[in-house]
């Protein structure tokens, strides 16, 4: 007898086995070809994800092609939960996305997109596929744009702006620019404004922005925010439990502002600055300090092992993890700071990384001194 | 969202949890206090879990024991997408039992909403089926093939972009 889990029962729990092999494209073949049930189940998986290897153009063509064409997939009413496509820099006919027109119901009930690397051979049919989406599709919840540049292309961008509004409730949100690419987010931002009841995450790397940040302040559900490679951000959010700011700068009376506002809610927060002004680090710390005890994860990359450092991890009284990159040696008695240091670590304390940190070269020191329950420590 | 901190009891209070074929187990109430489930059915002499027996429970509870002081910390940012299957070699250990006190066991994990060890469970499945083809798989599993030829035919000519990768 084959278990309740294989036969029907619960396919929520043979969707969840079979998740694990979202990556195993020959495997989840072999699986939706084990019988009906599991065909059923194995499809939407089989489909989400298939260019996660490099694969050639021909390949993405047959993918789309064989859309249209399957029966089984409209037999079995699968639906695609999960879409991540990237788009490499090979040209696509377009013919292919305006096809996708006749299998509507395979995207209605999209929950999770990720579009990245398009190039400008595909600015058409990317279009073209984003206004299929915008128009069957309203239960996106999460959305991602990665290395996309839509400066000099309104089409593309304002293609981007209608799959935004037309979700009745996204709740994450990322955009992602790429080495060479910056992205505005001006328009972004106002249209994420139509989601500010529902939107819990964002996150933004190598973007630009001048004051629309504050306008995030609206988005009374926000949790989590993270901005990445930033040369600017001015943040006025309350209520973070997550925060991630690496950037060149920051407003930082706003960010002060921000962390007295989340208070004890923040749990998360990664930390980097790097227009090297020391107050405004410093700054960050005591406010941490004096408003935000209940940090469980700490990442900060900073100028020196401070007073206010050393400080505000001593004040976190439930600190489990700990990452620590200190630029700068202290040039009176650095063991005796590091001593320090070890000492103040809270108990609670389980895993600790420095990095290439200078502090290695006092690690019998730190460790005859540390009084917390490290399970984990890395060091490079 | 769950810091891993709130585990409010202390390491010597214990609570009484009876498995379906009243088996009893006297465990640390913090492990009950990780997953609100095993907490609902502490104390009263005839509260007992339902579904779960007793061989099944006592697994359960190991496993629990075991992870008792894991973090459950909810870094978030992408990795939700990037399942993998790779298992810690306790839990390898732990689950190498027969397959039935295998499903079992992940049957308990979720009716008790124990997710990390409903997806431990998953993934060792998952990777039970990993490379085999479909009549490995049925006769792993026990399933019958209730596609008939024709059937299968049109299914691989549809998805003929899966079977090339």
């Amino acid at each position: 007898m084959p278990s309740k889990i294989f036969k029907g029962d619960m396919p929520e729990l043979l969707e969840h086995i079979l998740n694990h092999l979202n990556n195993e494209i020959d495997s989840l073949y072999s699986c939706a070809l084990v019988s009906q049930h599991w065909c059923k189940i194995s499809i939407p998986i089989l489909w989400q994800n298939p260019f996660s290897v490099d694969k050639s153009p021909l390949f993405i063509s047959q993918y789309f092609s064989s859309l249209d064409e399957n029966e089984k997939l409209v037999e079995s009413e699968a639906t695609l939960h999960k879409f991540y496509i990237n788009f490499v820099d090979h040209e696509i006919d377009p013919e292919i996305f305006y096809s996708l027109r006749r299998n509507e119901q395979f995207f209605s009930r999209l929950q999770d997109l990720s579009l990245g690397e398009i190039s400008q051979y595909n600015i058409e049919g990317v279009t073209a596929l984003l206004d299929i989406l915008a128009k069957y599709t309203t239960t996106i919840c999460s959305l991602k744009f990665e290395v996309i540049c839509y400066h000099d292309k309104p089409e593309l961008l304002h293609a981007f702006i209608h799959v935004i509004k037309s979700q009745k409730q996204l709740k994450q949100f990322g955009l992602f620019g790429g080495p060479t690419t910056t992205l505005e987010t001006h328009d972004i931002i106002s249209a994420l404004k139509s989601q500010k009841l529902s939107l819990q995450e964002l996150t933004f790397e190598s973007c630009i922005f001048a004051a629309e940040l504050e306008t995030l302040i609206d988005c009374e559900n926000l949790e989590i925010l993270r901005i990445r490679c930033c040369d600017y951000a001015n943040i006025l959010v309350a209520n973070l439990n997550t925060l991630e700011i690496r950037c060149l700068s920051i407003d930082t009376s706003n960010m002060v502002q921000s962390l007295q506002m989340s208070g004890s809610l923040l749990q998360q927060l990664s930390f980097e600055l790097m227009d090297g002004e020391v107050w405004k680090e410093l700054l960050i710390l005591e406010t941490l300090k004096s408003f935000c005890p209940n940090i469980t994860y700490l990442e900060l990359r900073i100028d020196g092992l401070s007073t206010q450092l050393l400080e505000l991890i001593g004040n976190l009284q439930n600190l489990q993890f700990l990452t620590l990159v200190v630029y700068n040696i202290p040039e009176a008695d650095p063991e005796i700071r590091v001593m320090h240091f070890a000492k103040i670590l809270p108990s609670t304390l389980q895993y600790l990384d420095l990095g290439h940190f200078w502090l290695n070269t006092y690690i019998e020191t730190l460790l005859n001194n540390c009084n917390a329950p490290l399970k984990n420590l890395r060091k490079s | 969202m769950d810091n891993g901190t709130s585990n409010s009891a202390s390491e010597n209070e214990t609570i009484t949890l009876k498995s379906c074929d009243g088996i009893e187990f006297h465990i640390d109430a913090r492990i009950a206090n990780r997953y609100t489930l095993l907490n609902n059915w502490n104390g009263g002499e005839s509260a007992c879990i339902p579904n779960v027996n007793g061989k099944v429970l006592e697994k359960v509870l190991e496993w629990c024991e075991h992870h008792i002081n894991d973090p459950q910390l909810n870094c978030g940012d992408d990795d939700s997408r990037r399942r993998n299957t790779i298992i810690e070699e306790w839990d390898e250990n732990f689950l190498s039992c027969d397959q039935d006190m295998l499903f079992e066991i992940i049957l308990a994990a979720n009716y008790l909403e124990i997710k990390p060890l409903l997806d431990l469970g998953c993934k060792t499945v998952a990777n039970m089926m990993k490379s085999k083809s479909p009549e490995e798989i049925r006769s792993a599993f026990n399933i019958d093939n209730d596609y008939t030829p024709e059937e299968e035919e049109q299914f691989r000519k549809e998805n003929e972009w899966a079977e090339d990768y």
